[in-house]
């Protein structure tokens, strides 16, 4: 990341536009959940008043009906009332927390693993699998298998045989013939992976599981890694026959502290790229699963859950439809945007 | 050739295999079966769940009714547990009505998409780039059911017709006003499904063009003095043309994986709706062959684009 970068970045003003909108919606949702969490939330979310249906935004609450604590702050729907008669802002500020912990977990696992399995891949991908790792594999599952299945002689057997593999495998030439490389297995796994069409997969999972956030984040997480981890690959295929790798492991630096501190900084710009247009792919498949009602369970509003409960009232109450659909365009853009910006700005070769 | 088309060939049959058991086991692994549904209904009495059970093999060990659906799959015996009726009977029927979308919209990107890249690239930095580039990210961004809920609005205002199912319901007068319906109710969504696919298809036409641009032999073009339309049109746009020819084969996979969400919206009876309802009910085997068919088809794409680029793209022959 030198100089040429930042000011490569600064000049493009669509990129810092992303970036300051993700700032504030970052402020936002933080602010969010704040307000909307505790007994007493300042913005009730889930605050129903039956005599306020659908009420346009910014019109006033009817102070003669209602409690004192029902009435919204400043006694203004902002973002008007949904058919439940419940705030929208409120629900709008609890969603932006969904959709930023839904963005930012589920990158977050998809790059934990896409940069360790694409790293395995790209240093070690020369090694063989041998035939005593297989079984070796083979036999701690069975033994496992049996364990929990409770016939206990079984398991001990498959245990037996295990150490027994660990003792034989420096003394038996067939045992250790390579049967394929480490390397065209992640390769094939990533390939099965990629032939699965994303979003109906994770339609199907999330469909299965019982539903809720940490699920959707996952379910995203583990589905989505297969980009990082190809990037990844690629990029340690080239790092580590480069000098300075050479020069690390005459050294004698373990092979440990070459992937952390000097190819993993090296691969990270493409990585950082994917993730963040990443994070607006996954917000919009949070907010089309909420919309399918496959989504965080009832009570807490989401985006797309929003937009999902006011599609009945498209032509009375638009609104209900327009600030969440604005809301999620924008934020996706943002990052859209800023990860578009700091691709062009990583590539010197685009620069003028 | 030979060599490389049965090499691959053996590559994507062990894929398959694997496809296969994914398939079938991130479903019937999941927590809960058909049978839990609903455990409130009186009517699910111990006897029934046990017939329910019988009758759809889930009494068995997994890896025997893994062995029990492919079985059935591949003799076309395969029954959709809510209906009763052939799996593959239902998803071609449905596949026939998923297939007008599908055309259209494909052949919406793919004539507009390339015109917009390739001009924006060749005047990059002028005001029909600029544009082109804000409405990609625009279009790349707005959530599909959204921009769906935008275009009703604004079609239903405009133009007082009705659009959301295949046709109007109960509608018999000339075949033309018929006709007319017809086309009414399939704008919108082969609109939708176009869209995101002309942002980004022409964001990749864009800069592969620009990439190629900088090469030496466009250099050396311009410098033999050759005009520039040629230089453009020629040289340029036939090397950036080259990575297309591949995607001629991912474009397959999408009749099945884009549409649940559009067809869901508009009521269409296609292949991503009657997934999505699958989903719901909890039907088994129409959800693991859809998931299946996807994939295979996904596999038969890049076998296809393998081959494409292969004839195209003289460089690639080993």
């Amino acid at each position: 990341m030198n100089r040429g970068f930042w000011s490569a970045l600064k000049e493009d003003k669509l990129a810092m536009l992303g970036l300051y909108i993700f700032i504030v919606f970052f402020i936002v949702s933080i602010l969010g959940l704040i307000l909307t969490s505790g007994r007493n939330p300042i913005f009730d979310p889930s605050m129903i008043r039956l005599s306020e249906k659908l009420k346009p935004p910014f019109s006033h609450a009817n102070r003669d009906i209602l409690r004192p604590d029902q009435i919204p702050p400043f006694g203004i729907y902002i973002f008007g009332t949904d058919d439940l008669g419940r705030d929208v802002f409120s629900r709008m500020l609890q969603g932006a927390w969904v959709s930023l912990t839904v963005g930012f977990v589920s990158v977050g696992i998809s790059v934990a693993i896409g940069i360790l399995v694409g790293g395995i891949a790209g240093y070690f991908g020369q090694e063989y699998i041998r035939i005593y790792h297989l079984l070796s594999v083979v036999s701690i599952s069975l033994s496992s298998l049996f364990f929990f299945k409770k016939v206990w002689h079984l398991s001990i057997l498959f245990l037996f045989l295990l150490f027994f593999l660990i003792y034989l495998r420096k003394r038996s030439k067939i045992l250790n013939v390579g049967l394929f490389t480490i390397d065209t297995l992640i390769t094939g796994i990533i390939d099965i992976m990629l032939c699965f069409p994303s979003f109906f997969l994770i339609l199907t999972i999330v469909a299965f599981i019982p539903g809720s956030l940490y699920s959707i984040m996952a379910v995203i997480g583990l589905t989505s890694w297969m980009g990082t981890a190809r990037f990844v690959r690629a990029e340690f295929l080239s790092l580590r026959e480069r000098d300075f790798v050479l020069a690390a492991k005459a050294l004698g630096v373990s092979d440990f502290r070459i992937i952390l501190r000097h190819m993993l900084p090296n691969a990270m710009a493409p990585v950082l790229v994917s993730a963040i247009l990443g994070i607006a792919s996954a917000i919009l498949t949070e907010a089309g699963l909420s919309f399918l009602g496959l989504g965080v369970p009832p009570p807490h509003a989401t985006w797309g859950k929003i937009l999902s409960d006011g599609k009945q009232y498209l032509f009375d109450a638009p609104w209900l439809t327009f600030i969440p659909g604005i809301a999620i365009l924008i934020v996706v853009l943002s990052f859209n945007l800023f990860g578009e910006g700091l691709r062009d700005a990583l590539n010197p070769r685009l620069r003028r | 050739m030979l060599s490389f088309i049965i090499r691959s060939l053996i590559q994507k049959a062990i894929t398959l295999f694997f496809i296969s058991i994914i398939s079938f086991f991130v479903i019937h692994l999941a927590p809960g079966e058909p049978s839990q549904i609903n455990p409130m209904n009186p009517k699910f009495t111990p006897e029934l769940i046990k017939r329910f059970r019988k009758q759809f093999h889930l009494d068995k060990p997994l890896y025997e009714q893994y062995l029990i659906f492919y079985r059935d799959l591949f003799s076309g015996r395969l029954r959709s547990w809510k209906d009763g009726r052939p799996v593959l009977e239902k998803i071609w029927e449905r596949f026939l009505n998923s297939l007008p979308l599908f055309i259209v919209g494909t052949l919406l990107t793919w004539t507009l998409s390339f015109p917009v890249g390739i001009h924006s690239a060749i005047r990059r930095g002028s005001i029909f780039d600029k544009t082109a580039t804000f409405f990609s990210y625009l279009f790349i961004s707005i959530p599909g059911f959204f921009f769906a809920y935008v275009l009703i609005i604004f079609v239903v205002n405009t133009f007082h017709v009705p659009v959301i199912g295949m046709k109007t319901f109960g509608l018999y007068s000339g075949k033309m006003h018929m006709l007319m319906d017809r086309i009414w109710h399939m704008l919108i969504p082969s609109i939708l499904s176009a869209t995101g696919g002309i942002a980004i298809l022409s964001r990749y036409v864009r800069s592969q063009m620009l990439e190629v641009e900088t090469q030496d032999y466009i250099r050396t073009a311009r410098a033999k003095g050759l005009p520039e339309d040629e230089v453009h049109y020629k040289h340029a746009l036939r090397n950036a043309l080259l990575p297309f020819v591949t995607m001629f084969g991912l474009v397959i996979p999408g009749l099945i994986g884009g549409s649940v969400i559009i067809e869901s919206i508009f009521s269409w009876p296609g292949i991503g709706r009657m997934a999505y309802e699958a989903i719901l009910s909890r039907d088994y085997p129409v959800v693991i062959t859809l998931n299946f068919i996807s994939a295979v088809l996904v596999l038969i794409g890049t076998f296809i684009s393998d081959l494409l680029y292969m004839i195209v793209d003289p460089r690639v022959r080993l």
